[in-house]
């Protein structure tokens, strides 16, 4: 899928955090791109969300703060307590002393628990003291803030950003706790040592266990710098003040898997020795209150030195076991590491600690997983296999905050990623509906982020579309799209409409709603006839095209939803017969068919045609419009619903963003909605041709064939053809857009400085072929802009057989109007120029004149009509449109083509954009352009404009 | 000022860097535009030559980030951030003037009055 390529890309391109939180699957399916909300977890990430760096410096400094603290601690002088330090010369012995020191302070005063308030408050003061001191003088400080700087910078990484933003999560995680780390020499010193991070700060929450000073350094220096999550150890940091009363807590207790290993290990009995004593009484406590624990986390550490550290115990152990987990994380960090009794705890313990019935353990744990699945693929498929999932799925229902966010973020990253079996086994276990309910339920924004992020991942895989649709789409509307697009059912008289948010929740439900858009004509059936989405979406776009807000993604989603939705709305919605219409064939907008064909054949026919057009476009204006007007049907009551997809009014609304946005995506969908309501031969499609024309649309389409970007140009050019259903339209597009339409193809083998896709060359053919047809004024056009040579050079060395295909379809139609013909020999072609080149692949060309019945035919039928009779005659629109989807499709396809690059493209693709722009306006100014309106004033714009 | 089309523009310009001002959901200069290619150069009550179609500060806004930074009213725009501003149509100055991702905007603007310019750029 298409999708998955991009999440993978997602990764690359987030160096930063922002990056990762925008993770984009797109799967495109349909015309939709389906980008992952944030895989990338990090909580700091999410915070961050749009100005990503900005919040990441802030984050930095946070730490850097921290850190500063952190060495003070160390720097404290610690008594060898008749610990030997392994390593007294350096910091890090000094360091081990702490700890050992503390240990059996803490081990000795456990019971106590004034002392472990005094402790707590001596911490305090070294670290003031130390604070100034040692700061300037000591060189391992300057180093060590050095370190923190460097593992900031490591953030860049993809790796180390991950960590990064969980650190910062744990951080808001517990706010209250903050303080401790202050307090806590002991912390501080571990994250010292570690200098890489977490680690250490995890280490710490282990530490006092450590028996040997030396062990603890080693443990520090083993920390790989990519594993750390600094975020955790900030988390140590503010559990740190419970370390010396905690000490005894250990983290056996808490995870008894994490225990058990330990005592397998050689060097664990040692630290479990120590511990043992310390042990006791703590440990109890936290089984027996772990709600009382986390009430009293909620409190100000040091108001509370007394219960703090009973209390904090259960967390504590927690953290402790994530930290071992830390270390677990990569291979080369546990090769590094060389004290065989420290090891984090491996990916099938930190599953069973999701059952652990503490529920900070749980939570931990999850987020501890939601950590480790970060871009890692293969961690990710072992929690499947190794079912966490189920698990994962089945904590969304616990009634702890702390607990299901976790879960949830979780989820949304193995959710992310190429492998479907992912999101299979969460569907499986039906997290789908326990995403829902949980989205119904909670009010905490992060955690709707992380549901519809998660939701907006599991939608980029084709069969999970329809199951997401069956249980979360009302509710999805009701939530989130309606609320936060400013709708309202019933408008109050007296409030103001309220403005859409472009909330990431809104991002990401808009995006996953985009993705199963795409799933056929059922799921179209089911998001039209949602109630209030249609609706809800619509004011959305028109706030965004009020306050010229249209880049970003939430628009782009919505139009792209717009888009899909208005696919075969002429064939879909229920009673779309009566509209059918077929005095409209006659009506001045479009040509029958049969008078079409006849035209077709005879030439003279054609140009009488033409002249007759002349006639009554630029005569009778006047009767034009009052026909145009009156045919629009008077509505008794407002629209609403689907019925607003097709109304003429939506015109202006597309035309807004063609114009304003420089989105690329939404460009294309704007056009690619357009060009959907124009094919078909029915009522509206007829209204909507015409209020293009009369909204100028026309030109504001023409110069978008400008645009850098392929899609675009591939858009425009097929909307165009549709639209030239209209006789006007085809007229004035014939007279005005020839040059630009000829000067996106190619010269022969020679690509233009665009370098456009087959896809779109074919595209551009076939609107050439379009407009041309029936139309030997528009043919005179064809050939005054230099096109022949062009077409000739096409089809005769196009490597592209489709490319040639369409070229000589092209040719034959120009050859065919032999008043031309004239003309053409004049400059020196003759008639075996306009032959389709004899090849396999056109072979049936030749004799595909007898096929243009249908050509009047709206272009998306005539498309599906082509793909059944697999028949080469038809107009080579069939090319681009596989199975009739072709608005849709296409979308798909240039996904594909760009798999390897999409992730990246939504954010690169505006640069080229500004240039487009710039020329854009030249054209307007410098060309006749606006001769493409009907009506010849153009608006003059704003003398004056804030900004 | 004006210009013989297609020959290169003599203007003393002074440079001023706008950094944009967080307003609600916008970033905003604190100034209004007028003029561009595709409006009435007659209508612009600050130019000279009154054919010139260039983009003209209409308005800055008491206080704002284009007052801090020295933006008078009437004053030409000639280039934003690089791009010219002399033959661009109005919406297109507005555009290249309100980037959402870039945080400051550097201007070169050229004033009847220079010497009062850098007069008001110093203080």
């Amino acid at each position: 899928m298409p999708a998955e390529v991009k999440q993978e890309q997602s990764p690359s391109n987030q160096t930063s955090l922002a990056m990762m939180q925008e993770p984009q699957e797109m799967v495109e399916e349909t015309v939709t791109i389906e980008e992952d909300p944030g895989t990338p977890t990090s909580h700091v990430s999410v915070v961050t969300s749009d100005d990503g760096t900005t919040r990441r410096t802030e984050t930095k400094v946070t730490k850097m703060v921290k850190t500063v603290t952190t060495r003070t601690v160390r720097q404290v002088p610690l008594g060898p307590d008749g610990l030997p330090l392994p390593e007294g010369s350096s910091p890090l012995g000094s360091y081990t002393d702490s700890i050992d020191r503390r240990y059996l302070k803490s081990g000795e005063r456990y019971i106590t628990t004034p002392q472990a308030t005094s402790t707590l408050t001596r911490s305090y003061n070294n670290y003031n003291d130390s604070y100034t001191d040692t700061l300037p003088t000591d060189a391992g400080g300057s180093q060590y803030g050095g370190r923190h700087y460097g593992l900031h910078d490591g953030y860049g990484i993809g790796d180390v950003t991950d960590n990064y933003g969980s650190l910062s999560r744990g951080v808001n995680f517990r706010p209250p706790r903050y303080p401790y780390a202050m307090a806590n020499s002991y912390r501080t010193e571990n994250s010292y040592g570690t200098l890489p991070i977490r680690k250490d700060d995890y280490g710490h929450v282990a530490q006092p266990q450590v028996p040997m000073g030396s062990s603890s350094v080693d443990l520090n220096r083993s920390q790989p710098e990519r594993f750390q999550p600094e975020p955790y150890g900030l988390e140590d940091d503010h559990r740190s003040l419970g370390p010396e009363e905690e000490e005894p807590y250990d983290l056996d207790p808490d995870y008894s898997t994490a225990s058990r290993r330990q005592g397998t290990l050689p060097g664990t009995n040692r630290g479990r020795t120590v511990r043992e004593p310390l042990r006791d009484g703590p440990r109890v406590r936290g089984y027996e209150d772990p709600i009382e624990a986390e009430l009293v986390d909620e409190r100000h550490p040091y108001s509370h030195g007394m219960y703090a550290a009973p209390l904090a115990q259960p967390e504590r152990g927690s953290m402790a076991s994530l930290d071992r987990l830390a270390g677990r994380r990569s291979p080369s960090i546990d090769s590094i590491r060389k004290d065989p009794r420290w090891r984090d705890p491996d990916l099938q313990e930190v599953i069973a600690m999701l059952g652990h019935p503490i529920d900070p353990v749980k939570s931990n744990a999850a987020a501890y997983l939601q950590h480790l699945c970060y871009e890692n693929d293969k961690i990710k498929k072992d929690v499947r296999q190794l079912k966490g999932i189920p698990v994962l799925a089945g904590l969304l229902d616990h009634p702890k905050a702390e607990v299901h966010r976790k879960a949830c973020g979780a989820l949304r990253n193995i959710s992310y990623g190429k492998d479907h079996d992912n999101k299979v086994a969460i569907k499986n276990c039906d997290g789908i509906p326990a995403l829902i309910r949980l989205l119904r339920k909670t009010n905490d924004m992060e955690v709707r982020e992380l549901i519809t992020g998660t939701l907006w991942n599991l939608s980029s895989y084709e069969p999970l579309k329809m199951v997401i649709i069956n249980h979360g789409l009302q509710t999805m509307t009701n939530e989130v799209i309606i609320p936060h697009s400013g709708w309202e059912y019933e408008p109050n008289e007296d409030s103001k409409p309220r403005d859409a948010e472009w909330t990431t929740v809104f991002k990401n439900t808009s995006g996953c709603l985009r993705n199963v858009s795409s799933d056929g004509a059922e799921a179209r059936r089911r998001l039209r006839e949602c109630d209030g989405l249609v609706d809800a979406l619509l004011h959305a776009l028109q706030s965004a095209v009020g306050k010229k807000d249209m880049d970003n993604k939430s628009v782009e989603n919505c139009v792209c939803i717009m888009r899909n939705l208005s696919y075969h709305v002429h064939k879909e919605i229920p009673g779309a017969e009566k509209f059918t219409d077929p005095s409209a064939m006659q009506a001045p907008g479009s040509v029958g068919p049969q008078r079409k064909k006849k035209d077709d054949a005879g030439c003279f026919g054609g140009k009488k045609a033409k002249e007759e057009w002349f006639n009554q476009g630029r005569k009778n204006v006047e009767n034009d419009k009052s026909y145009d007007t009156l045919d629009l049907p008077k509505r008794t009551e407002p629209t609403k619903g689907f019925e607003l997809l097709y109304q003429p009014e939506v015109v202006r609304l597309y035309l807004s963003l063609l114009t304003e946005s420089q989105n690329y995506n939404t460009l294309e969908a704007a056009a690619g909605a357009l060009q959907n309501l124009s094919a078909g031969q029915w009522t509206w499609s007829n209204y909507i041709r015409a209020t293009v024309r009369k909204e100028k649309g026309l030109p504001i389409l023409v110069e978008l064939l400008r645009s850098d970007a392929d899609k675009v140009v591939r858009a425009v050019a097929i909307a165009l053809r549709n639209l030239s259903i209209d006789r006007r339209n085809k007229d004035l597009i014939g007279s005005y857009a020839m040059r630009d339409l000829v000067s996106n193809l190619p010269s022969g083998q020679q690509r233009p400085a665009k370098n456009l896709e087959e896809d779109t060359v074919v595209a551009i053919l076939n609107t050439i072929h379009e407009i041309v047809t029936d139309s030997s004024e528009n043919a005179r056009s064809l050939i005054q802009a230099q096109a022949i040579e062009k077409l000739v050079a096409i089809n005769k060395t196009s490597q592209s057989p489709r490319e040639n295909k369409a070229a000589s379809h092209v040719l034959q139609t120009v050859w065919s109007y032999k008043d031309l013909r004239n003309a053409l020999t004049k400059e020196g072609w003759n008639k075996s120029h306009f032959q389709p080149t004899v090849s396999g692949a056109l072979k049936a060309a030749k004799n595909g004149k007898p096929g243009y019945d249908d050509t009047t035919l709206p272009l998306m039928e005539k498309n599906q009509g082509t793909k059944k009779n697999g028949s080469g005659d038809m107009i080579p629109m069939d090319e681009l449109g596989p199975d009739g989807y072709s608005t849709i499709d296409q979308r798909d396809k240039d996904c594909k083509y760009k798999s390897s690059g999409d992730g990246s493209v939504d954010l690169t693709e505006r640069e080229p954009l500004k240039n487009d722009t710039n020329t854009k306006h030249y054209v307007r100014s410098n060309r006749p352009a606006v001769n493409l309106v009907d009506a010849c004033d153009v608006k003059p714009q704003p003398v004056d404009s804030w900004v | 000022m004006s210009f013989i089309p297609g020959q290169p523009v003599t203007a003393v310009v002074q440079r001023i860097e706008i950094r944009k001002l967080q307003h609600g959901e916008h970033l905003i200069l604190g100034f209004s535009i007028g003029g561009g290619i595709d409006q009435d150069p007659g209508q612009n009550p600050f130019s000279e030559d009154k054919s010139d179609k260039g983009i003209y500060v209409t308005r800055v806004t008491p206080g704002g980030p284009a007052e801090v930074a020295g933006l008078m009213m009437g004053d030409k725009v000639m280039q934003v951030n690089g791009w010219d501003m002399t033959m661009v149509t109005h919406d297109q100055a507005r555009k290249r003037l309100t980037k959402k991702d870039e945080d400051i905007v550097r201007l070169l603007v050229t004033r009847k009055s220079l010497e009062q310019a850098v007069r008001h750029s110093m203080m």
